[in-house]
């Protein structure tokens, strides 16, 4: 049904580029931006899920803030270099179930943060709620959200049935 | 070099259990997965104590960040373990490979700027109070830090781009030179 859009989308200039520069600024950095990304939004969200969950605790909960810049670095370069990827190969992203569960994890693990931030860091002006039973299981759930986004992401380079449009499907016998 | 890596890749080959299971259907996926978790979680726990030192959020007593790096170390183990399965499996991939090579460099520097904070620096950053910058010299600690692990990241990711051809477990290569490109 989408495969019209897939053909166009293939065939700009950007997707060409993505897929046949030999150039290692192309496909290779950009792929190594996404894991910095990566290691920014989801790592530092890791720090403030485990300060949450009571380890470091004499760290003041509040003062976490003050790293949140660094992790909307990190949301923007990977909406940036995930965008690229996904006009690289669209067909092999979005005929792929995976790739949406990924960004439903991901959209949950940032629902999560919004929470925790106007709850815990500082974001409204109610009390902060620091190392409640609630907080605590929204910690467990942050870290189970990024830990289940980040192995969708890489199966996604396994799982795939077809890599471009007219490409022949790869079978996968072992894929449900 | 090329001794080394002859002799690397043959001690390598000897994970042959290793290799069985990696190369069954959801094997090698699932210890990617598992890598790189555990560099979220490295990279997450070393990445706030680094900002720290270079001077964001002042007002968290530099010293609280200690009791974070267990996980960091969990997150290392983690990635030694998975990192290792991806090495007996495919051997000649990463030994004469000019990406993993410089990952291996930037892993050691890395090692190495950890000694060197610890053994010098963290006892009197222990000393000091909330609010407080750290010294200049320490600062240096927490930048190369950064740059280390970011490059490490980087390296890995290049890993599959600079996949030498051809590579036999006798064949000599020098430092940062792909083996035989078919």
């Amino acid at each position: 049904m989408f495969d019209p859009f897939f053909t166009w989308l293939e065939s700009t200039a950007f997707s060409v580029w993505m897929r046949e520069s030999p150039s290692v600024f192309a496909f290779p950095i950009i792929l190594a931006v996404h894991t910095i990304g990566l290691g920014l939004l989801a790592g530092i969200n890791a720090a403030i899920d485990l300060r949450l969950l009571g380890i470091a605790a004499r760290i003041p909960l509040l003062e976490f803030r003050r790293f949140l810049p660094y992790m909307w670095l990190g949301l923007w370069l990977n909406l940036a270099s995930g965008v690229a990827l996904l006009i690289a190969y669209p067909t092999k992203a979005l005929t792929n179930p995976l790739f949406y569960i990924k960004l439903a994890l991901i959209a949950t693990a940032l629902a999560i943060l919004r929470v925790v931030r106007r709850r815990a860091l500082g974001g409204s002006a109610a009390p902060p709620l620091s190392g409640s039973g609630n907080m605590k299981r929204l910690a467990l759930a942050s870290l189970t959200c990024w830990a289940v986004a980040i192995a969708a992401g890489r199966f996604l380079a396994y799982t795939y049935i077809r890599l471009m449009v007219d490409s022949v499907p790869t079978p996968r016998p072992w894929i449900p | 070099m090329s001794g080394i890596q002859i002799w690397l890749h043959q001690t390598l080959l000897k994970g042959t259990a290793v290799a069985e299971f990696m190369r069954s259907n959801w094997g090698w996926p699932t210890i990617e997965s598992v890598h790189f978790i555990g560099l979220t979680l490295l990279f997450g726990t070393i990445a706030v104590w680094d900002f720290r030192l270079l001077g964001m959020a002042k007002r968290i007593p530099i010293a609280e960040f200690h009791r974070l790096v267990p996980f960091g170390v969990l997150g290392f183990a983690i990635n030694a373990s998975s990192g290792s399965m991806f090495l007996m499996t495919e051997p000649n991939q990463y030994v004469y490979n000019p990406a993993f090579q410089f990952k291996l460099l930037l892993l050691g520097l890395a090692g190495l700027n950890v000694l060197l904070f610890y053994t010098t620096a963290f006892r009197r950053l222990a000393a000091l109070a909330p609010g407080v910058d750290a010294p200049r010299s320490v600062r240096m600690f927490g930048a190369v830090s950064l740059i280390c692990w970011i490059g490490v990241i980087i390296c890995g990711r290049l890993i599959t781009f600079y996949r030498p051809f051809a590579c036999g477990p006798t064949e000599a290569t020098a430092f940062v030179l792909q083996c035989i490109p078919l």
